[in-house]
């Protein structure tokens, strides 16, 4: 194999393409002949024109790209520490400068009013407990229903019955309104108002 | 567990088998009904325990709560008026000659009142009209159309008779358009009937000796009722007009109202 390479390397030089060479070379590999066949190397580029340049100039701009790159590489260190905040989750300072001024008197309770509230609490529960098993009564029985008419529809024909079972793909995605506390009244228009966008803005 | 579902599926099959043979041909028509539905518009009205837990909350978070700006100003206001009465010296004349906090609150109040929130009787609620949809905004409304049985016409849920090549679901859109109109648009929940009536006819039709009516339920999305006059009925009023035994298998899937 080494012959044969060595043989490529100087192939440009001979007057015919090295394959039609009888190579007598005996040969000894593990691996059945391999028919690939190189290209042959040009080792050679067209000529480029050199431009000259002011050593002075390329060494200034070379220190320009490199003050711009630290400037950037520092830049980027310094906003890894630094996280954008959620002005939301902030409490503003001025807030927390008059927390005291701000905390509301406690009412005095008495003990009736404080019993009355308790018990109102357990009514309450007791009244979500209630509406609450109602709830599931009613969507079972909703369910009972639908599986009846399925059953029903079974009985009558199975290939209805196996396009009724499909799964409805309309349905998504879905969207339901309301209700709502108040009618809507027909033909109004919303006052919109007029607003100072106050955001921040938060680019590098 | 394993041997359950086995013998569970075998059972079912032997169900199919069994109906199967009792009738190559059915001897029953198939109907789809629909029920069409428009949700409340309003939030029912609140009952005596609701209401009282609402106000109890209220209470309590105004208890919990920090004082706001505008009452720190309402504050401080009073304090200036109080400063001004007594002729002090020390008396910020910009402060106290601006709007007070009162004066916004009253402004505020005024223009609330001002406002006139639509009322949920509406018109048709006034004039008992039941041919739309812009009644009895706080209840489940159920469309109701005149359908021809035979040669009476009784006043039923819209339904049509299942044609051939057809899914039931489609036979249910089919019928809302041919008896409510293009332009009436309803959303079906279900590929499933979601209820099922079954009637003899008086004499045989056809062959036919009932039909059997597979419900399908769908929400009112908007428009009218072009083709037929159909009336939208709350609970009560499905009660008294549906027939007895037709009544019950619709109200086996509607919703209970509350109030």
């Amino acid at each position: 194999m080494m012959n044969l390479s060595l043989l490529r390397q100087f192939s440009r030089l001979a007057l015919r393409p090295p394959s039609r060479i009888p190579i007598r070379i005996r040969n000894i590999t593990t691996t059945p002949a391999v028919q690939f066949k190189t290209t042959d190397q040009l080792c050679a580029e067209p000529m480029k024109k050199k431009k000259k340049i002011d050593p002075q100039i390329v060494k200034a701009r070379e220190e320009r790209r490199r003050k711009k790159l630290e400037k950037q590489i520092r830049r980027l260190e310094k906003n890894a520490r630094q996280l954008k905040p959620i002005d939301e989750l902030e409490v503003p300072l001025d807030l927390l400068d008059n927390f005291g001024k701000r905390k509301r008197p406690q009412p005095k309770l008495t003990a009736e009013v404080i019993e009355a509230r308790a018990l109102l609490q357990k009514d309450w529960a007791r009244y979500k407990r209630e509406e609450y098993i109602s709830n599931v009564a009613q969507i079972d029985r909703i369910m009972a229903a639908q599986r009846r008419a399925l059953d029903k529809l079974l009985e009558e024909s199975e290939d209805l019955y196996n396009e009724a079972i499909m799964p409805d793909l309309q349905l998504i995605p879905y969207e339901i309104k309301g209700p709502v506390a108040t009618p809507p009244i027909k033909s109004y228009e919303s006052p919109d108002g007029e607003y100072i966008d106050v955001s921040k803005k938060w680019d590098n | 567990m394993l041997c359950r579902t086995i013998i569970q599926s075998e059972i079912t099959l032997c169900h199919r088998i069994f109906a199967r043979g009792l009738g190559t041909r059915s001897s029953w028509d198939i109907v789809t009904g629909v029920c069409v539905e428009r949700l409340p518009v309003v939030t029912p009205p609140l009952n005596d325990i609701q209401k009282k837990y609402k106000d109890l909350l209220y209470t309590l978070e105004i208890e919990k709560s920090m004082k706001s700006a505008h009452e720190i100003r309402h504050e401080n206001d009073k304090v200036q008026a109080e400063l001004l009465k007594n002729e002090s010296a020390e008396v910020d004349m910009d402060a106290v000659s601006k709007i007070t906090a009162q004066d916004m609150e009253d402004a505020a109040n005024e223009e609330l009142a001002q406002f006139q929130f639509a009322s949920i009787e509406t018109d048709a609620d006034k004039k008992g009209d039941q041919s739309t949809t812009e009644r009895c905004l706080q209840r489940h409304l159920v469309l109701v159309t005149p359908i021809k049985l035979g040669s009476d016409v009784k006043t039923l849920l819209p339904q049509g008779l299942w044609k051939e090549g057809e899914t039931l679901r489609q036979t249910a859109e089919r019928v809302v358009q041919e008896q409510c109109g293009p332009e009436l648009k309803v959303q079906f929940i279900s590929n499933a009937p979601c209820g099922f009536y079954k009637y003899k006819y008086p004499s045989e039709i056809n062959g036919k000796v009932g039909a059997k009516v597979f419900f399908y339920y769908a929400n009112y999305k908007s428009g009218k009722l072009t083709k037929t006059k159909g009336n939208w009925l709350n609970r009560s009023e499905l009660e008294k007009l549906l027939p007895e035994k037709y009544r019950k298998s619709v109200n086996e899937f509607l919703i209970e109202e509350t109030y």
